[in-house]
Order: C-alpha cells, then structure tokens, then sequence
C-alpha cells in the first residue's frame, strides 16, 4: 500500500456494510448498505427500492482487469468523480451512488459537494472530494485511532491491497458502471420496466463480468445500497396492529427484530474500530501478570511459535516475518 | 603474561578468534575457548584483551582510547556472530566470534562493549534478565537501570543500524504477543478471578451499545479489530523504538525496547500495583 503522503491522509477502510452503513449515516442519508449473498431476483427484491449496487473485488493474478462490456459515455451527465487518493476508494465509491439518486436526502455539508461539483469534470470533482475535510474526516471515523503512530518505523507494509469498487445504477433508463479508475462512466444499455426493473439488467453484467476471471482468482463482494428499511417496516407494524392481522404481525416483528440485531452488531464492530485498545491490553497483561499466567502465557506462545515454523518448513514455506 | 586482577574487570564475555588467512582476505575463525575482557590496567588505561580460556594466556592485548574503537557485526557471516574491532587511529583489525552458548546475549554484550569503548563511564544496561555474573566488577561499577540518554543512544544506533544494514536487524521473533492475549489464556481468568472483569469496563469502548458484561469483554478479545491492535503492539514493539511512548503506560523507557522487556516492565508494574494495595 502506499505511503502516507500519497494517501493524503485518507486511511484505509475495511470494505463491510456495517462501515459503509455508518458513512451513510454520517453524511445524513437515511439509507443503510446490506451484503448480497447472491444477485438472484427474489434477493434483489428483498432489497427494493434498489438504489445501487457495489460490486468491491480484489484480483490476485498480474494480468490486469478484464473489460468489462459496455461503451464508454464520456458525455455522462450525472456524478461521476475520479479516484485520486488510494485509501478514499469506498467514500468515492459511495459518492459515485449517492451523486446519482434523484432526491437524495441528505446532511447540508454533501447537499453543498453535490452542489458545489455540478458541471465540473471527473479529475477536477475527484481532487474536490478528496480535498474536503470533513469528508475526510467522516471517512477516518471508522479505522482505528493509532494507537502508536505506526508510521516511520519502518515496518514493511503488508502485502494486502485495497479493494477496487464499481458502482452499477440505473440512470435515465440505462444500466451504468462509475469506475474511479476509468476515464468515464460506462454504459451497458438500457433496462426493460418489468418486475425486475434496472436489477436484472445490473444482474447479467456483473455476472458475465465474474465469469472472465480465472476461476479462483477472483475475491469479492457485493452491497447494496437501498432506503433503510425500519421505518416503512414500523409503520406496517401499526397497520398490522389495528388489522389484528396475527400472521403478519409476527412476520413483521420478526423482520424489525433481525434488522435491530443487525444494527446492534454492526454498532458493537464499529465501536470496536474506533476505540483505542492500548488501555485493553495493558490491563489484560498486568492481569495476567497478577494471576501468575504471565509467564506460562509467554511459554505457550514460544511453543506455538515454534511448531508454526515447524509446521511452514515442513510445508516448504518461508515463515511471513512481517 | 600480566595478571589480570578480575576486580579490575568491567566487561567479559566468551568470544573465540578469527584470523585472516595470510594474502588472503579471508577470515578464518580459531576453535580456542577464548573471553574478550575489558578492565581498568594498572597504567590507567582501558585494555582490551583476549584471552584464552583453557590455558589462561592472553593472546591479545590492546589499549583502548575513548572513542577509537568499535566492535562491529560483519554482515555477510554465516550464524551473524561474528565482529571485527576496529580503529579510527589505525587499520587494524581483530576478528571474534561469539562463543555464549546462546546468541540471546550478543546484542547486550556488544551495546555494552561498544558503549565503554566510546565512554569508559557508560553505565553497562542488559535487556536480557539475569545480567551474566562477570559483568560486574565490585561496587565501584553496579549494573545501573539505563538513563534516557542512554536509551535514546540506543535508539539512535538502533535506528541508523536498521536504516543502513542490508541484513535484518532482528533475529525472528520467539515468540508474538498475539499468542498471549488470546481469549484461551484469558477466559479462564474470568472464571477463576471474577472480580476482575469490571476493572476492565473502563477500557471497553465508551460508546457500546450495550452496557458491558463478562461475554463483552470475551466477545472483544476475540475480535478482529482487537487481535489487530495486539499483532500492531506486538510489531511495533519489535522495532525497539517505543520508548517514548511506554512512558504514558507509567512504564520505564527501557520497556519500550522489545516485546521481552515490555512484558517484563509489565510484570514489575503488576508486582507493585500488588503491593501497594496489601500496605
């Protein structure tokens, strides 16, 4: 991954829906992110309305990305910005959505960005989204705090690289891919208005763009980006409630709980992202110190120690130093 | 040979010679038990000697002038364990070779060697835990705790060492704190010493949404966001350079040297945490 200075002082997200839900939240938009465990049509409905879809991958072969379909519309009218910053890829990713919902409902400072950015090309917008400190600043929110200051100590980067993101949405009747890294948006062709409506169409060329990968090569994801279903799931609540209606009532509850259990365990891993751990651990070594453990504690790590460089020559592998 | 009082010694550890094959520039090492020894000659001076163990003769005796000498790693040699010293005021060349049965002490020997042969008064410091019996020479020179200056030395030398070396500083770990603070070690603590758990709500995040219990703490320590902090803390010690920082855990300096010496602060700091609540 690259240095600091290149990153500008985006740090790097994890790519999960609880983060990017959390985002969303702080930019005032009511929607929430869910992963998808498959694009066929009765999950995409789960999920309607549907406003875009994020399709997040890491390719581990050197051969680079394959293309994807489509023709290249540098005359796209709607929002489109590039990726400028390495680490900004996921706010980028979800600007790319959000720029394109008609009636976006939002906090001032994005309503102000969308605003400000009209009628501006890709680089420009890009610099302009990666510029903006309290976006910065809402984006940092959800790694970790350092602790230490890991920087200029000269520890070797992991080998790990960031997900990329492509953005698919529906715009004046087309399927769109908004891809960062490429010079403009891509279309893929207008939609049919059946049941399915813009989701089918985004179906087939996410999954004919999975299948030109080398199988086994490819690790991704897919979000979906869609109105933050609680409150339209309360107020059937009600309804159902004055309808005596026993059935859906219990489906209906069901539904708000599994949602609120959700929520509760995205807000519990966020908590844990943000917070600082050093106290933690600090604690949990003199407690093991004051137990006696300490020592036994540091025999067993020896041991396991050894038997995974056992285990990795045996394997005919080189133990990962760091 | 002269007589070496061993009260006059400061620093000795087992070290045989290498020796360069004539025309050649090839260093062969010697298989004779030997010691490199530094002590305070009877002419005032600082001497450098080897001598060798089995039939007690000096075979080298060198005066050292503060500042002249260093006592270097070669980097190309096989088992890391081998040193030249060297002089500003000269070409000479010594080579040794370190004979401790464990290599866990070179890096201690050779900081203090070093140390002494810039500052006669440098007081000598060990990361290891029992500081080998001939490090001390009477009561004129105790084993002293490393002041700041000393450990930010060795930070520097740390540093600039890391920073030119085209080997690794550092041999592989053995052993990563992210095989101590595992939920195996700590859970039955829990059940053992229930009490404790609530000294540790403190230190959960402020902003969970629940209030804590026992299973949060456990879920925490099992974490993904938990165990990076601990890999993070254990890589970070590794480098040497957290000295600094283990200030603000009101923890000496010294701990911030390696995972080894953190772990040890830790355990002094618990030992007197104990018994300040017993008086």
């Amino acid at each position: 991954m690259s240095t600091g200075e290149e990153n500008s002082g985006w740090n790097l997200t994890e790519s999960d829906p609880g983060v990017f839900t959390e985002l969303l939240r702080s930019l005032g938009v009511p929607m929430i992110f869910d992963d998808l465990y498959s694009l066929d049509p009765s999950t995409l409905a789960a999920h309607e309305p549907l406003h875009a879809l994020i399709f997040l991958f890491k390719w581990t072969s050197d051969s680079p990305d394959p293309t994807s379909g489509g023709s290249y519309d540098s005359d796209f009218p709607g929002f489109f910005a590039h990726q400028v910053v390495n680490n900004a890829c996921a706010t980028l990713a979800v600007l790319n959505a959000l720029g394109n919902i008609p009636s976006l409902k939002s906090g001032q400072p994005l309503a102000e960005l969308f605003n400000f950015t009209q009628g501006m090309d890709p680089q420009t917008r890009g610099l302009v989204v990666t510029s903006a400190d309290w976006l910065r600043e809402c984006h940092n929110s959800l790694t970790p705090p350092s602790a230490i200051s890991l920087d200029g100590l000269g520890l070797p980067k992991s080998s790990e690289d960031a997900y990329h993101f492509i953005v698919y949405l529906p715009f004046m009747g087309s399927v769109y891919e908004l891809d960062g890294l490429k010079a403009s948006p891509i279309r893929h062709g207008a939609y049919e208005e059946n049941s399915e409506g813009w989701a089918g169409k985004a179906r087939e060329v996410i999954e004919s763009r999975i299948a030109t990968y080398p199988p086994g090569s490819l690790e991704f994801s897919l979000l979906a980006l869609h109105d933050d279903p609680l409150p339209t799931l309360q107020e059937q609540l009600s309804v159902a409630q004055t309808a005596g209606d026993q059935s859906l009532l219990a489906e209906l509850m069901q539904n708000i709980s599994d949602e609120n259990s959700k929520r509760e365990r995205w807000a519990f891993e966020n908590a844990l992202r943000r917070h600082n751990h050093m106290g933690l651990m600090h604690a949990l070594l003199k407690l093991l110190a004051k137990t006696d453990n300490l020592d036994a504690a540091k025999e067993g790590a020896k041991t396991k120690m050894t038997e995974r460089r056992e285990k990795a020559k045996a394997r005919g592998e080189a133990m990962d130093e760091d | 040979m002269e007589y070496i009082d061993t009260q006059r010694y400061i620093l000795a550890f087992k070290a045989g010679r290498a020796l360069r094959r004539d025309g050649t520039n090839l260093v062969e090492p010697k298989p004779e038990k030997g010691a490199i020894i530094l002590y305070d000659g009877e002419d005032d001076l600082l001497h450098l000697v080897w001598k060798d163990r089995t039939t007690g003769s000096v075979g080298e005796d060198l005066i050292m002038f503060e500042g002249d000498a260093s006592f270097t790693q070669i980097p190309n040699a096989p088992g890391g364990r081998t040193f030249v010293l060297k002089f500003q005021s000269s070409d000479q060349r010594h080579f040794f070779w370190m004979q401790d049965a464990s290599s866990e002490r070179d890096t201690d020997f050779v900081r203090n060697l070093n140390g002494l042969l810039q500052d006669p008064d440098f007081s000598l410091t060990w990361n290891t835990e029992t500081p080998p019996a001939a490090s001390t020479s009477g009561p004129s020179r105790p084993v002293q705790q490393a002041t700041s200056e000393q450990v930010e030395t060795l930070r520097r030398l740390l540093s600039s060492y890391r920073a030119g070396s085209a080997a690794p500083a550092t041999a592989p770990p053995e052993y990563s704190l992210t095989d101590i603070l595992t939920p195996a070690n700590i859970n039955p603590l829990f059940t053992s010493h229930p009490e404790l758990v609530p000294t540790l709500f403190p230190h959960l995040p402020s902003d969970l949404p629940n209030p804590p219990n026992e299973e949060t703490v456990t879920q925490i320590i099992a974490s993904p966001q938990f165990r990076s902090a601990v890999s993070n803390l254990d890589q970070a010690l590794r480098t040497g350079l957290l000295g600094g920082f283990v200030r603000s855990l009101g923890l000496p300096e010294e701990a911030g040297a390696s995972v080894e010496a953190f772990l040890k602060a830790i355990q002094d700091q618990a030992a007197s945490e104990d018994s300040m609540q017993t008086d």
